[in-house]
Parts: C-alpha cells; structure tokens; sequence
C-alpha cells in the first residue's frame, strides 16, 4: 500500500482544486473543497443528492465563477474563464440531460462539435473558398472517425433526439470527445440506464484512459464507479469527506453515515 | 420580378419595392433568432439606418451609395452596442431589456431634435446616382424598384452564404443547446454579438431603403406597432429555414393589399390568423411540409458535403 | 394617485405572469376596455359610477377568463409563444372597439365626484382622490383572496411549482384561469376608475402598458409586494419628472432606471415570487 503511494506521487497533477468554494447568498454549496487529479487517472466523485458535485463541475468547466480558491489546469491557472476558452484549453465537460443538440443529425452534431478545429477563421467560413471546403472535409473525416469508435457510425444520419438511451450517452461523449480534450468531466454518464449499457458505458470509460483522457465523473451508480474508478473522492454538503482507492472510500465512516438511506452497493 | 413594373401601375410599383424592403427587415430579424434572442430592437435598427442616411447624405451631403453602407455600418454598430448588456440577459429579461433598448434610441429621436428632428423627423435627399439619364431618376418609383431589386437580392445572398456558412452552423447550435455549444468551444456571446451587428446592418440597409424612397422619415415609423407586424410576419412564416420570414412578410403582406377595401379590419385579421399559427401550425407554414410527412423543414439545415 | 393606478394595472399583470409564465400585451387593452365599460353605461347610460365601475371588473374578468381558455391555455407556457399570442389579441380586440366606437380621441366621461378637494394647500378633485382608496380596497381584497382562501393558496402554490401543486390536486389549469381572471379584473378596474382622468380613446392601452411592464420588471415579475413597491417609486419618479421636465423625459428615465435594474439585478427589486 505503502509502495503504490510513493508511485502516485511521482504522477503529475493535472487538474488541481485549491481552496475551492462557492456560495449562493448565504448557502454555501461549495466549502474549502482541496483536491488533485493525476493524468491518466480514472477518478470519481461520489456524494449525496444536494452534495455539491453538480456545482463543482460547473465551477471546474467555467459555468461558475467560484467565491473563493483556485482551479490549476495543467499548471495554469483556469479560475474564472468562460466555458468555451477551459475547452480550448483541453478540458471538457458533458451533460447529463442536455448533451445533444437533439433537433440536428448524429452526424451534424459531431461535426458543430469539432467547432474549435476546423481551422478556419470567420471570415475564410464566410468565402467558403475551395480552402475552406477542403477543411472542412478533413473535419467530417475525424467526425465519421470518432462516429465508428464509439460504435454509432451506422446512425449518422438519424435525428439525435430518436435515438435509443445508449446511443445518445455514446454521442454524448463522441460531442466531448470532438473538442480534443486532455481531460474530461463527465456527468453522471450511466445515468438511468440498465446493466448492459452501463457496462458498455463504463467500457467506453475506460477506452478513453487508453487514449491517454484523464477522466473525472460524477456518478450515483455505485458499482460502477467501485469496478471503473482508480480513486475516489466523496463530498457532502460541499465538503470533501473522503478520498482515497475505492474500497477504502466505501468502508469509510462518514460516508456511510452520508449515505445512511440511500442505497450503496459497497460489496464486491 | 423583373417584367413585372411595367405591366402594373405606379402605386403597386411602389407597393413591391416596401415589400423588398420589409423582406431584408425579416431576413435580417432571422439572422438574430438564429443565435436564439428575438430582439425587440429590431425595428429601431431600422430606424438607425434611415436616420443615419438622412444624416449622412442630407447633411453631410454625402452621396447616396457611400451613404448606404456607412449608414448600413452606423446601424450594424449600434445594434452590436446595444448586444453587449443583452447577452447578459436570457428569455423575458432578453425580451424586454431590448424593447427598452430599441425604445430609449427612439426617444433620443424624439427628444433631441439637433440632430434628429424630434417629432417631425428629418427630409432626405432623392438618391443622385448618375446623374442625366432619364431612365435613373430616382425619384421615379420603377428605378427605385429596380435599385431595391438588387440591394435586395444582395442582401439576401450574403445572409443565406452566412447561413448556411459554419459561422451559420454554430450560431444555430448555440441556439439548440447554449450550454452545450459553450462547452465544445463556441463562444456563444460572440456569436450573439456578431448575429446583432449582421442583423443591424442589414435592418439598417433596409431602413436606407425605405428612407430615400419617402424623402422623409420620422420615429413614429419605428415604433412599436412595426415591430409588432414584424414578428407576426416571422411567427406567421417561420424562424427556423431562411425562406421562412420570406414567405411570412409575402403572404401577409399581399393579404394585407388584397384587403385594402376593409383596411380597418387587417389588424383583426393578422390577430386572429397569428393566433390560430400558433395553436395549429406553432412552427408557421416553413413547417407546413413536415406536418404533412415530408423530413424537408424539420431539421437544421446544416451542410455536410458528403454522404448526403 | 398615478402610483396606485400603476399599482392595480402592474399587480394584474404581475399576478398573470407568475402564474402562467405569459406576458400578456393585452393587458393595457383589458385596461382600455374597463374604460369603454364605464364610458357606455356612466357616461352614455347614466348607470350610478360605482355600479358601472363593477360592471367593468366584471366584465373584463370575464375577457379575461375567455382569452385564457381559447388562446392562452394554447402557449403551453412557453412566453414567446404566449406574448406573440398576446400580441394578436391585442390587434383583435383595438380593431374591434374602433370599429364599435370609432376612432375619436377623448370621450368625456364626466366626473362622478366634481367636487374639488383641498388638502392642505393642494387641491385636487375628488374623483382623482377617489383611486387611492379604491385601489387599496382593491389590492387588499386580492391579498386577502390569496392567504386566506384554498383557491388563492392554490394561485400562489401553482406560481412557485405547478408540479408539486398539481400533485395536491391544485388544478393548473384551473390556477390559470383565475390568475387571469383576477388579473384582467383589475386591468379593468383601473381602466374604470381612470376614465373620468384620462381620455378614453381605444390606443389608451398602449401608453399605459409599457409603464406597466416596467415596474413589474423593476418588482419582479411574479412578486406582488415587489410590484406594489415598484409602483410606489415609479409613480413618484414620473410625476416629478413630468412636472419638471417633460414626459418623454420621464418615459426615457423609466426605460433607463429598468435596463439598469435588468443589468444589475435581474430578478427585480424584491425577486421572484
């Protein structure tokens, strides 16, 4: 145990939270919260309806601006930059309800996804020159790319709002997936599917460490958080109550007090 | 289009050539719809294009095509001036916050009558463009129509390039999923700043339109009972496709001259028709194809050059 | 004086957009219609004032109620769908009062209470002291209604979560209807009480329901006392500036004051209800 930490150490941080916290009026969502997450890591978070994890992610991707404390990105500070400028800079996050632009076609969707690489300016978009053109044909080459290996290639052309559960989380990641990410948050990315899909899910999950994306999610499914996750951090009223390898976050006190009533499938 | 105005009288002449220019108005209107905001400006971005050109060409005494673009230029950066506090706001804050935009202009048209002429408005000049030759005096209402022609079909051609351009492709996304769009590296308040200043401009060269064709204007044109008609035209016909506010300000439009003899009854009329859209047809009539089966009209039309 | 009449039109329109997530452009025409109301059956009719002004309550609640069965129930909440619907209403009901009444600016209607009004050095006349009260009255029987009675509870439950309200059987649509109901009703009212004031002439909405929209805004759209405030304020602010500048003044100052409460605060004054 001892030995596996000594290792640990020697990995970089690649996303650090410093004395995070956000207040909402006179509630605090958000307390003091300290953690690091190491590249190449699968990490999860974990916590009660209410515990803050939503509004940490939302602070981390830049949809909130915290009250206090600091976001390190790659040894930069990120505190307080809009969404669209923490993509770019290779971290980002996915929705759980509202993760597809459900009117346009699997295939529309990864493309507007790959939005930060087509390589054009605004003006060369606006000529639509055969530049341009050439471009844009490379984009929907890696669009149709990502399409196959998430496994949905076969539905490009179908609206994302009819597709099936599933597929709609897969295109879900393909859409963060198109931005280029070094890391990515997600939420609660099993959330209402059965066991099958969930295990693709968490297959999936695991193929993006392959591919060297640092992972972070949020998740209510405790099983597969425990059989993903390399580590685990566990948050209840804002405040981070537990961190560690999986087994020992579940057998922790406090948070089975946490979770007194709530169903947490901690054997294994 | 063409063969048209020498076959009818001047009046319906005059007729085609507000109808060029209340389709820029919708068009333009559509550019900012498209990033999600119905901005209840609009019109007064109109009014800040003619009343640029009656500056502009009238007191300054520069002429009319110089004027165009400038006053097209004066509107576009005022509509993005005003887009700056807006993309703060979202739904019925947006709505109102750019009422009260559009209308605190309008009252500095009305209260300052150096420069704007206050209640009774400014003269503006008769376009001079080459000067001597009978056939384009201006002033004549088949020019004029001839002229509007073609600003018009400039105008829409550059608004459908940037439509269906990806510029055109993320502004659309940013208004299906704003978070979403944000979170895969659109800036989405760029795209809605940008959307004002492209609409502006274009509502601005409609209002330089309609400004050298009356030889005067006044802010009571610019009011809110224009805008009103405006979005009955763009509910009526549709937001979604680009021919969609096109069809809207035609049908309406015509409607409205075919029922001339009951002229006090058109308002009723629109309201019940907008009204009956909006229970029946909420997508108005661009929508009227997927109703009936066809997919033509359901999905963004978002261009993908191969595999379709 | 204008305070409270702002105060009855904002808190009708405040009421009907908490509830029913609709702005309601036509509410400055229910206002014009409770005017026309009392016009027909004081003035031409020679009703007594009171029983007229209640007939006008009366009869634009009913307006009221009719537009959100047949039109507004249709917006499914949606507030662009909701206002553009507005927005036609608007259209049918200006045309209809011109095509009944006709166009002619300023029908007298006389004053009920001629008598003038001297209160310590300002003298006004009775029957523009009269609103004050009756808009008191008013909004204090709108209050009662809902604290005290299951259906106004239900009103208020609808407004803050009509899921959870639906679940204790508070019907939303049944919420919506007496929300416009009430709401129209006191459009009505201050459209009654104002037409012996202002001239009645049926484009008299438009210029009333701008202002009208701003303090609701500025109080907070759904927030009753938040309105009331807002009214107060906005009442006091127009009739200095009017008196020592010019309308249009005080118009551009209110559209200021709100985009500057937008910008800062969006939720209003005292926030959502």
């Amino acid at each position: 145990m001892f030995g596996v930490w000594v290792i640990k150490e020697a990995l970089v941080a690649i996303l650090e939270l410093k004395g995070l916290g956000k207040n909402f009026g006179k509630n605090v969502a958000v307390n003091e919260i300290e953690m690091s997450v190491e590249e190449g890591e699968i990490r999860g978070l974990i916590g009660p309806n209410g515990s803050g994890k939503t509004t940490l992610f939302n602070i981390i991707s830049g949809f909130l601006k915290p009250t206090r404390g600091m976001i390190i990105w790659q040894g930069q500070e990120i505190t307080g930059l809009p969404p669209h400028v923490v993509t770019r800079l290779g971290l980002v996050r996915t929705f759980q309800l509202t993760a597809l632009f459900s009117e346009m076609t699997v295939m529309q969707n990864v493309v507007i996804s790959c939005h930060i690489h087509t390589g054009t300016t605004l003006w060369q978009q606006f000529r639509h020159s055969a530049e341009t053109r050439r471009k844009e044909r490379e984009t929907e080459e890696k669009a149709l790319n990502l399409l196959e290996s998430m496994g949905i290639a076969d539905r490009k052309d179908e609206i994302a709002a009819q597709l099936p559960h599933g597929h709609q989380a897969a295109l879900g990641i393909a859409n963060a997936l198109a931005t280029g990410p070094k890391m990515i948050l997600l939420d609660e990315p099993v959330g209402g599917m059965n066991p099958t899909e969930t295990s693709e899910t968490m297959d999936r999950i695991k193929m993006l460490r392959d591919r060297g994306i640092t992972v972070f999610l949020v998740e209510h499914d405790m099983r597969a958080v425990m059989t993903t996750c390399d580590k685990i951090t566990c948050i209840n009223f804002g405040n981070k109550i537990a961190e560690g390898a999986p087994q020992m976050v579940c057998n922790h006190r406090e948070v089975v007090e946490a979770y007194l009533g709530e169903e947490m499938a901690c054997s294994l | 289009m063409v063969v048209a105005p020498f076959t009818i009288s001047g009046y319906k002449v005059d007729f085609l050539t507000m109808l060029m220019v209340n389709v820029i108005l919708a068009v333009s209107f559509r550019v900012i719809t498209t990033t999600g905001g119905w901005s209840l400006a609009h019109v007064p971005m109109m009014g800040a294009g003619a009343y640029a050109t009656a500056l502009i060409s009238g007191k300054l005494g520069i002429p009319f095509w110089f004027s165009m673009p400038l006053a097209g230029l004066a509107a576009g950066l005022t509509g993005l001036a005003i887009s700056y506090p807006l993309v703060r706001t979202k739904d019925f804050s947006f709505f109102v916050a750019s009422f009260a935009a559009g209308e605190a202009i309008r009252l500095c048209w009305i209260r300052f009558k150096i420069p704007f002429g206050g209640h009774r408005g400014l003269g503006v000049p008769i376009p001079e463009l080459i000067s001597g030759v009978p056939a384009l005096d201006f002033a004549e209402a088949i020019p004029y129509y001839f002229l509007t022609l073609v600003v018009t079909i400039i105008c829409l051609s550059l608004m459908y390039r940037l439509d269906n351009s990806r510029i055109g492709d993320s502004m659309k996304a940013v208004q299906s999923q704003e978070a979403l769009a944000k979170s895969v590296g659109i800036n989405a308040d760029g795209y809605k700043m940008l959307a004002f200043f492209i609409g502006s401009f274009f509502a601005g060269i409609a209002g330089v339109l309609l400004a050298h064709r009356l030889w005067a204007i006044e802010p009571h044109q610019f009011g809110f009972t224009t805008t009103l008609y405006l979005l009955v035209w763009v509910v009526f016909g549709g937001s979604h496709t680009f021919a969609g506010p096109i069809i809207g300000v035609v049908v309406l439009t015509i409607l409205g001259e075919v029922l001339r003899p009951l002229a006090d009854w058109v308002p009723m009329v629109y309201g019940i028709i907008i009204i009956l859209t909006l229970i029946f047809l909420p997508g108005g009539l661009e929508s009227l194809p997927s109703r009936l089966g066809s997919s033509a009209g359901k999905t963004w039309k978002i261009r993908i050059s191969f595999g379709d | 004086m204008i305070s409270s009449f702002y105060a009855l039109i904002a808190v009708g329109l405040s009421l009907v957009f908490g509830v029913m997530h609709i702005v309601n452009f036509a509410h400055g025409e229910f206002y014009m219609i409770g005017a026309y109301t009392v016009w027909v059956l004081f003035a031409l009719l020679h009703w007594p004032f009171f029983i007229a002004v209640g007939a006008a309550i009366v009869i634009v609640g009913l307006l009221g109620l009719v537009s959100e069965r047949l039109i507004f129930r249709h917006a499914h909440g949606n507030v662009l769908s909701g206002f553009i619907m507005s927005v036609g209403l608007v259209f049918i009901l200006q045309v209809a009062v011109v095509e009944i009444w006709g166009v002619g600016k300023m029908k007298p209607v006389p004053a009920a209470f001629p008598q003038v009004l001297d209160m310590g050095g300002v003298s006004t006349s009775w029957q523009r002291f009269i609103v004050l009260p009756a808009t008191i009255i008013l909004l204090w029987a709108l209050w009662y209604f809902l604290a005290k009675f299951r259906v106004g509870r239900g009103l208020r439950a609808s407004a803050q979560d009509p899921e959870a309200a639906a679940l204790y059987g508070i019907s939303p649509k049944k919420s919506a209807a007496v929300a416009m109901l009430l709401g129209s009703a006191m459009a009505g009212a201050a459209g009654a009480f104002m037409a012996p004031i202002m001239s009645v002439h049926p484009y008299m909405g438009h210029s009333v329901v701008w202002t009208a929209f701003v303090v609701v805004i500025v109080g907070g759209a759904g927030n009753i006392k938040g309105t009331i405030l807002a009214a107060l304020i906005f009442g006091f602010l127009t009739t200095i500036i009017t008196t020592l500048l010019d309308s249009t003044i005080a118009n551009l100052v209110n559209t200021l004051v709100m985009l500057v409460i937008l910008a800062i605060r969006p939720q209003g004054v005292a926030g959502h209800a």
